[in-house]
């Protein structure tokens, strides 16, 4: 560790890191365009301008991404000179950004704006036209870039070249006619492209999927897991209005995901608005369901599981450990063991995160016991038994296909059961809607909170069980 | 010429002067059997240090010094490289195209005397895309040697090995920058590198690389022959031995010349023996002492001493010591539009400050000599080049742009406040003093 002195303050920091990084784990935030974290410094944006003075010697200004830090070096982030020329810098990006901000989908999040306003560099002085360059390049299924607001801070090249290896963007042309662009213009590929769009400080790189549907500051962000492989990435998952799932984005998780996520993850949030979602109970009334509130239903669930015979309970593989502890409980109480439904491996397992296993907690479960079956096996339990529990996220559409013969059917999931024995079908939350915890494919654990409300009416999955668990101990002590 | 002794040049005159044979037949190689057979690689260091030659590409930093930067071979037992910088570009500056052309021989004489002093195996020839007469001229002398055993393995028996390659670039000013030269020569856009690391410790690919200039890579073979007194006899005390300067715009013999650094600008200017005066009837308005980047000073302070100090002390540079004369028929608004446009046209567009500081400085400059300029724009002016340096980028792009902005504003404020008051320029420009985004012709009338 080196002693350093940042802002007056005698700290201790890892002299292998770049400067920037020291002053931000030190709480002190410098500006940047070039400098990522998860990527090599460039240092050509000049931005993190900080003044140091080593030695002794007169202070003088210089990039913290790319001065090494040595002993004794004392660094001030806010003297009068460091404000200044990042104040100039930031009015050379303005020179030629077309200030779009109406209209920009990344206003509000958009570091231009921000540094803009933190140094003061609020006036243009340009009298010249701003460049006109491409306003709507299509870079493929995920990315527009808008070559215009861009400012050749190269975050996109490099992670291209560093991150997913492949290398498919570039600057081309020279000096105030340098832009970024594909090779040939072909469109980007890979399941990783999504990231761009995060690690762009502006609004040049955006996504279609995100293009003009919210303003960020309308957005709700909180932190979640993401449900569609088995590494389990940390996201924030954005929410307008309280309702609407809008964005899902990478979080931060050092021994995970780092700073990014696939796209297949990134985009897999629409079945969260969907209209159709069970917010209540519904009951069997000969060939119809009935509506009923939820614990209404709850009840009768427990007088037709009270009602005894051959038990099947299966899960999905979305069950947190806490609702696959409650369920294989109630499979005791019914003389069986709970078993989870375990989805087919698919083609998206590469070697950055994704694992191709579409399990989220395939290793939390099978901690606890949970026997994974396939969906064949699972229908087959069911049909053999006269009565079933069919719990959790995507447990029916694992089993949608199967033949699930003439048992009676309780299920807990976001949607209705549709098949022919059902007679209550119990609404349960998504798993950005609940708390609990997830071991990834590495067994690290890693908590789910509440990104979005629940509607009302959707109890937590583990409550619900745990109620029908108690109703049917005590119908059976009554008995 | 007379009143002082001439080398570099000195060979030149035999019309056989680029070939192996010509270049034997005037003492060619002599110096270099000696040094493999006699001298120990650090004795020619030391040789090269004590003559105090400063570098010519415009820096003027010590060449024996900056040998010694590289790191000791028996601690750091990586390959080493030399690169020789030939991507000549600055404006005005024309030097190194005479040594490639007359006398390639006496450069490669040079590169392997350097190679043998910093125990490099290899070493890269950049030159500019444009002198492809000069590649093919240094490429046949490269084959040359070869064929006679003084590239390649076991050089003149003295187990010494020793290649040379040639690159030739493709035209940008930025790849003479030391860094963009090795990115360049890496099959990578010329982007200049960070500093640190510096080249010594990681230079082509990531190995110990010393960068020198083609005219002072040129000059090694003559101090090795004659010794470090020699060259210190020559020149200044600290700036000695001769240089080869370049004289162009409104003069009567535009050239190059080798001169004593030290010499006066004024003799270098009006002696018959060099650019033979201005026109007749013509003042001085103006001169840039050391190619584009330095600035213009104004025609007063000529009688200066070319040498580093001597340069400082009007607040220029030396340079690569190629001076452009404006005289009084001309314009220096319009001078300064065509470098300033160069800056904007060249930048590598990396650093924010440079790539749009230069397309600004551009941008305002045309405006004030098409008579569009505003008021505010002289303030502005300095403000952009207050951004723009000094050190505010990965490398001196953004100085050698912000320079000449500042000298212009300094030394010839009245006549940028002139042009934006009458609304444009007096002087009739005729002839094609600046293509493509010249000013419109009604304007000068």
């Amino acid at each position: 560790m080196t002693k350093i002195t940042l802002n007056g303050r005698e700290i201790e920091v890892d002299a292998s890191k770049p400067l920037i990084a020291a002053c931000e784990e030190n709480g002190v935030d410098v500006p940047r365009y070039c400098y990522h974290p998860g990527l090599s410094p460039e240092g050509s944006c000049r931005i993190c301008q900080v003044e140091v003075s080593e030695g002794g010697r007169p202070p003088r200004v210089v990039v913290s991404c790319r001065t090494p830090i040595t002993e004794g070096m004392v660094v001030n982030t806010e003297t009068p000179e460091a404000h200044e020329t990042r104040r100039q810098c930031l009015e050379f990006l303005l020179k030629n950004h077309p200030l779009d901000c109406p209209i920009c989908d990344k206003a509000g999040e958009c570091t231009l704006q921000d540094y803009s306003f933190a140094e003061g560099q609020t006036e243009g002085k340009t009298e010249e036209p701003r460049r006109k360059l491409e306003k709507r390049m299509d870079l493929g299924d995920v990315i527009v870039l808008d070559q215009e607001r861009c400012i050749l801070c190269t975050r996109c090249v490099r992670y291209q070249e560093e991150v997913t290896k492949k290398p498919e963007l570039t600057n081309a042309g020279l000096a105030s006619n340098t832009y970024i662009t594909t090779f040939g213009e072909r469109p980007l590929t890979g399941n990783y492209q999504g990231n761009l769009a995060d690690i762009c400080p502006v609004g040049a790189l955006t996504l279609k999927q995100f293009r003009f549907q919210a303003r960020v500051w309308n957005l709700e962000k909180e932190s979640s897991i993401c449900g569609e492989c088995s590494r389990g990435c940390s996201i924030s998952a954005e929410v307008l209005r309280r309702n609407e799932v809008k964005r899902i984005r990478p979080l931060f998780d050092a021994d995970v995901n780092k700073w990014w996520m696939c796209d297949t993850g990134r985009f897999a949030f629409e079945h969260f608005n969907d209209a159709e979602r069970l917010t209540g109970g519904l009951v069997a009334s000969g060939d119809n369901l009935l509506v009923t509130t939820t614990k209404d239903a709850l009840a009768r669930a427990a007088e037709v599981l009270g009602t005894g015979g051959k038990a099947a309970v299966v899960g999905s593989a979305w069950l947190s450990q806490e609702e696959a502890a409650a369920l294989a409980a109630l499979a005791g109480a019914l003389g069986t063991k709970a078993v989870f439904v375990s989805p087919e491996a698919n083609e998206l397992k590469d070697d950055l995160l994704h694992t191709g296993d579409p399990a989220p907690n395939r290793r939390g479960l099978e901690e606890l016991g949970l026997k994974a079956v396939s969906a064949a096996d699972a229908a087959a339990a069911v049909a053999g038994a006269e009565l079933a529990v069919l719990a959790g996220e995507r447990v029916l559409a694992g089993l949608a296909d199967e033949n699930l013969g003439t048992a009676k059917l309780v299920t807990f999931d976001t949607g209705p059961c549709l098949a022919a024995g059902v007679e209550v079908c119990l609404p349960a939350p998504f798993h950005i809607e609940k708390v609990g915890t997830w071991l990834n494919v590495d067994g690290l654990e890693r908590n789910l909170t509440v990104a979005r409300k629940a509607p009302a009416g959707v109890e937590p999955l583990d409550r619900s069980l745990n109620t029908l668990h108690a109703a049917l101990a005590g119908a059976g002590a009554q008995a | 010429m007379s009143g002082f002794e001439t080398y570099l040049m000195s060979r030149m005159a035999r019309e056989d002067s680029h070939t192996l044979e010509g270049y034997k037949a005037q003492g060619g190689y002599a110096t270099l059997e000696r040094v493999l057979k006699d001298m120990q690689p650090s004795e020619v260091t030391e040789i090269v240090k004590a003559s105090g030659l400063r570098g010519r590409g415009g820096a003027g930093f010590p060449t024996g010094l900056k040998w010694t930067f590289m790191p000791d071979a028996s601690k750091d037992p990586r390959d080493r490289y030399l690169a020789i910088n030939g991507d000549e570009s600055e404006p005005g500056t024309c030097k190194d195209r005479v040594i490639l052309d007359e006398d390639p021989h006496g450069l490669i004489e040079g590169v392997l005397m350097a190679c043998y002093a910093m125990g490099c195996a290899a070493s890269y020839i950049y030159i500019r895309g444009e002198y492809r007469h000069q590649y093919r001229r240094t490429e046949a002398a490269i084959a040359e040697a070869r064929a006679a055993g003084l590239i390649g393995k076991n050089i003149l028996g003295s187990g010494f090995d020793c290649e040379i390659y040639m690159h030739m670039g493709a035209g940008a000013y930025i790849c003479g920058e030391e860094t963009g030269m090795m990115e360049s020569l890496e099959g990578k856009r010329g982007h200049p590198r960070p500093k640190p690391p510096f080249p010594a410790g990681f230079g082509l690919w990531g190995q110990p690389t010393t960068v020198n200039n083609v005219e002072t890579i040129f000059n090694v073979p003559f101090i090795v022959e004659r010794g470090a007194e020699w060259h210190r006899s020559m020149g200044t005390e600290k700036s000695p031995g001769n240089i080869l300067v370049g004289i162009s715009g409104n003069v009567k013999r535009p050239g190059v010349y080798e001169a004593p650094l030290g010499i006066s600008a004024k003799t270098l200017l009006e002696s018959p023996d060099f650019a033979g005066g201005l026109h007749d009837g013509r003042k001085l308005k103006a001169w840039f002492t050391g190619g584009s980047s330095t600035g213009m000073v104004p025609g007063s302070t000529i009688d200066t001493p070319m040498d580093h100090d001597g340069m400082q002390s009007i607040g220029a540079m030396l340079g690569t010591a190629a001076m452009i004369m404006i005289d009084d028929s001309q314009c220096v608004v319009r001078a300064m539009e065509v470098v300033a446009r160069f800056y904007d046209h060249e930048s590598c567009g990396q650093c924010s400050q440079c790539r749009e500081g230069t397309q600004w400085l551009h941008q305002i400059f045309r405006r004030i000599e098409q008579g569009k300029g505003l008021p505010q724009d002289v303030d502005m002016l300095t403000a952009i080049a207050s951004g723009m340096a000094p050190g505010k980028t990965i490398c001196a792009l953004s100085d050698a742009a912000a320079i000449p902005a500042n000298q212009m504003v300094k030394h010839f404020r009245a006549e940028l406040e002139e042009h934006i008051q009458s609304g444009g320029c007096r002087i009739n420009h005729t002839g094609n003093f600046a293509r493509g985004a010249s000013a419109p012709t009604e304007v000068h009338a």
